[in-house]
């Protein structure tokens, strides 16, 4: 293959890899924004906290598969705490007012971690090794291959439990109509707990999975949180197909801007994407469309 | 056919007995009590009373730092407390404002006097620009955006180093005025008192004017407003320049007075923390935002001594306020004011 | 000519067409009803009129000057006010100060008079005041002069809604519904206050399920079914119109 061809595959392995993890992190806001039509601007701590609890209990001498549950048990603990502690309590206040406890929430686990785990930079272990694997000319490492594989599964688990479960079905269609799933006898409460559960759980595999490329840190979190919110918006928000497509976009646009234009600038030309579709398209993507009822 | 009376309507309702008659003046006494006259007055008295409590350059720092903030508070309390459009970048036009006195006064030798009416300028051509697109959007798609374009200023404010010193940011040299250099907190106490003085002031005849009227209306009812004749778009961008230019020349002022500039002046934090200071003091009220940026100003100074556990004191506290005081402290308190007032009459 | 006239107008909603091909003319200095079952289409025609809808086909004109497309704000300017029948007012504000807005375009809305607060300002601001005041007598607002507009019970938020509407001087002026949800004697008053304002010069638009209302008010009527015309005329001649009689016994 002409080098030009491997220098862009190269690009979009790497892409469609931080991209998977946008996207995870983006189903943990669409979720969320879903059951309660709040943006949980906690959700990158999350993250955070599955890759440094899996680093901790790695250090305790535990193996990997026990540390990673581990970690994706402490992160849900997190966030159905949160939930039960903060949002159910101020379900009722105003936009702004729920993202300043949300951003509070982060604060609050960014001093925990730092306070308990120490403000160190940590690498995790790959999955399996770090031979690189060639594809065309192109590196393709197994980790990237961990992330990939996991997000599908994780796809498709939240794809049958959202359509064949009975649960999942309660919870979608309480974010469809709170007041409908309410007379039929859907406790709305206990949905917000599940989404705020499974958000937490989508979060710390995300931090678990990148932990091996990036290292994990106490404000990790911050950046993936953005990213996460900003791909969620480029989908549409609440729309799931929206957060995934929305997230392997912003991954492989990220890498290519960073690996053609200027790596200096692979943060910001994220948001720059998001601007340029939202001047287009004001509601994402995949956004409900229409005209507002006056 | 039948004409159906919608729930919870009662005509029986208390009805309100109101002291003050309209299209007649106001007595001395409502004078006193209203936010132009009793509030600017009190306002006045506090500034010109507090140089007596501090001490130190420390804490002139502090009440200094106050004040900047207090700018942005009350040009960001138009935008969001009274129009209701979210902002979580306007750290971003406060540290442009501060890096363009920082940067013209060390790069192109102008004068700071200039710089910031400069800056200001600057700024406010740039949200202009950016407004007219990013208005259209609204709720936490409008959050998105604004987060964007702090982001985005942030980044290029970290990575052109060669005009902007960097991650390490950049020194400004004093001001001098006739000779006389500005420097130290004493002098610079009252070029802050005197622009925040004057900021509240506009804020105050702005919000009690048609276009006030506007932005409030737009916040209520956007249709209505719409179709009352308000040019709903218009009176958004304006409102967002008008607090974009608040930013930055506070930013300004911040430069000049610490001499000294980073990019994390426009980082995400600092815009949430703007934000949060417009909310723990109360939104649409300009004396709860001075209150929330003296408080949040104030937090983290005596955070400081709980080494290592501020960030998860901070974070719990924000947390808390908002769970107990989601409208913010002073309109919970005037509200509980007020119903103390009514159970004692009757 | 006609101060209102519609041509070939339609809208649709994904796959429903809400009104289809219609036309109709609007006299100067008339009260002129669009009746019609609920769903027929009739706020969403109010929509299209004053600009708060796109159409998808056919024109609007006004004064025979082309309006559909046109901003809200500018048809304000032009003359034209509504009230919603999904009540919108601004709850974050007093009732005089909901229909101090609408008296926004009387006023002084320069930015440096405003943040000055020049003469011109705080003149027109008070006689504004005293405008809207009256106004809100008028519709029978008087116990709420500076009450909140969340403290206002719902037949009162009805009036505010009026008073809003008038507070702009509009040469047409469009009714959602200003009767629905009140009892016998406020329909009456509400009654008045519409004959009060259609005496005074200004075309009344009125859409409302109260027949004994339109009937007694109406200089001519329209009625809609499903997006189209039904039948049009004088009350008495949409009384007896065999389709509107048959319409109606179905749906009731
Ligand atoms: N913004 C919108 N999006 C989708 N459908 C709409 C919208 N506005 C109106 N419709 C549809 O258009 C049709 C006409 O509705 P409209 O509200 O105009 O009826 P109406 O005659 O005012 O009824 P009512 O007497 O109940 O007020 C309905 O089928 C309604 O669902
Ligand atoms: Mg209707």
């Amino acid at each position: 293959m002409p080098p030009v061809l491997v220098e862009l595959l190269q690009f979009l392995f790497s892409g469609l890899a931080s991209g998977a993890i946008y996207a995870l992190v983006a189903l943990g806001f669409a979720l969320i924004y879903n059951a309660s039509h709040i943006i949980n601007f906690a959700q990158g701590e999350f993250v955070m906290l599955g890759g440094m609890v899996t680093w901790v209990l790695l250090s305790q001498g535990i193996d990997l598969p026990l540390a990673i549950l581990g970690a994706v048990a402490v992160t849900m603990v997190a966030g159905l705490a949160l939930e039960k502690l903060a949002i159910e309590r101020a379900r009722d206040a105003n936009v702004v007012t729920l993202i300043i406890i949300t951003v509070g929430a982060g604060i609050f686990l960014r001093g925990l971690t730092s306070v308990t785990l120490g403000k160190d930079l940590h690498a995790l272990p790959a999955f399996s090794g770090n031979a690189p694997i060639d594809i065309a000319g192109a590196t393709l490492m197994p980790q990237s291959l961990w992330i990939l594989g996991v997000t599908a599964a994780i796809v498709v688990a939240l794809h049958v439990f959202f359509h064949y479960t009975v649960v999942g079905k309660a919870i979608l269609a309480a974010s469809h109509n709170p007041l409908a799933a309410r007379l039929v006898g859907i406790n709305v409460n206990v949905v917000l707990l599940l989404s705020f559960g499974l958000s937490a759980l989508l979060g710390a595999v995300a931090g678990i999975l990148i932990a091996p490329i990036t290292a994990t840190h106490f404000e990790v979190g911050i950046m993936l949180g953005l990213k996460g919110f900003a791909a969620a918006i480029l989908g549409g928000l609440g729309s799931g197909p929206g957060a995934i497509v929305g997230g392997l976009l912003l991954g492989v646009i990220e890498s290519l801007g960073a690996g053609y234009i200027s790596s200096d600038y692979k943060d910001a030309i994220a948001f720059v994407v998001i601007l340029g579709v939202l001047f287009l398209m004001p509601r994402g993507l995949f956004g409900k469309r229409g005209t507002e009822r006056v | 056919m039948a004409t159906i009376k919608p729930s919870g309507y009662s005509k029986h309702r208390k009805k309100q007995t109101y002291t003050r008659r309209l299209g007649t003046r106001a007595t001395p006494m409502q004078m006193l009590f209203s936010e132009r006259v009793g509030g600017m007055g009190a306002l006045i008295l506090v500034i010109a009373c507090l140089p007596l409590l501090l001490s130190n350059n420390y804490q002139y720092d502090v009440a200094i730092t106050m004040g900047i903030n207090a700018i942005v508070v009350v040009g960001l309390n138009l935008l969001v407390g009274y129009a209701g459009q979210v902002s979580l970048g306007h750290a971003g036009f406060f540290a442009l404002g501060a890096y363009a006195s920082a940067i013209l006064t060390t790069r192109y030798g102008l004068h700071g006097a200039l710089a910031l009416p400069a800056g200001a300028l600057g700024v406010g051509v740039l949200a202009y620009l950016i407004a007219r697109p990013i208005l259209r959007l609204s709720g936490h798609y409008l959050a998105m955006a604004t987060l964007g374009v702090g982001v985005i200023i942030h980044i290029v404010l970290d990575r052109e180093a060669w005009l902007t010193g960097g991650p390490d940011g950049m020194y400004v040299p004093t001001i001098e005025v006739a000779g006389v250099p500005l420097y130290g907190g004493a002098i610079w106490y009252w070029i802050v008192a005197a622009v925040l003085i004057l900021t509240v002031w506009l804020a105050l005849n702005l919000i009690d004017s048609p276009i006030g009227r506007a932005l409030r209306g737009l916040h209520g009812a956007e249709v209505a407003a719409e179709v009352a004749g308000v040019d709903t778009t218009h009176y958004k961008v304006m409102v967002f320049v008008i607090s974009a230019v608040l930013a930055s020349v506070a930013g300004s002022l911040s430069a000049h007075f610490s001499e000294f500039v980073t990019p994390d002046s426009a980082s995400f934090f600092h815009s949430i923390l703007f934000v949060t200071m417009v909310v723990f003091g109360g939104m649409a009220s300009t004396f709860g935002a001075l209150i929330g940026a003296a408080l949040l100003t104030l937090l983290p100074q005596l955070l400081a001594d709980f080494s290592g556990y501020e960030q998860m004191i901070l974070g719990l506290i924000m947390m808390l306020v908002m769970i107990v005081m989601p409208r913010g402290l002073l309109p919970t308190l005037v509200g509980l004011a007020r119903r103390r007032q009514r159970e004692a009459r009757s | 000519m006609s101060l209102l006239r519609v041509e070939g107008l339609g809208i649709h909603f994904g796959g429903v067409q809400a009104i289809e091909d219609l036309d109709f003319t609007i006299e100067a200095g008339t009260i002129h009803s669009i009746i019609g079952p609920n769903g027929a289409g009739k706020t969403t025609l109010f929509n299209l009129i004053t600009g708060v809808y796109r159409p998808s086909a056919g024109t609007i004109l006004l004064d025979d000057t082309p309006i559909a497309g046109r901003k809200p704000h500018d048809l304000a300017r032009m003359g034209l006010s509504r009230t919603f029948q999904n009540l919108r007012i601004m709850m974050n504000m007093s009732a005089l100060d909901n229909v101090m807005v609408g008296r926004h375009l009387h006023l002084n809305r320069n930015l440096l008079a405003c943040l000055l607060r020049l003469p011109p300002v705080t003149r027109g601001d008070r006689a504004a005041r005293k405008l809207c005041t009256e106004l809100m007598d008028l519709v029978g607002l008087s116990a709420y002069r500076d009450a909140d507009a969340g403290s206002l019970p719902y037949g009162a938020l009805k009036r505010l809604e009026i008073a809003r509407a008038l507070a702009a001087e509009p040469r047409l002026l469009l009714l959602d519904e200003p009767a629905a949800g009140l009892n016998a004697q406020e329909t009456r008053e509400i009654d008045e206050v519409i004959v009060k304002v259609a005496r005074s010069g200004v075309t009344v638009v009125l859409v409302e399920h109260d027949m004994k209302l339109v009937m007694g008010l109406s200089d001519h009527i329209l009625v809609l079914d499903h997006g189209r015309t039904l039948a049009e005329g004088t009350p008495e001649a949409v009384r007896n119109n065999p389709a509107v009689v048959a319409a109606y016994l179905g749906t009731v």
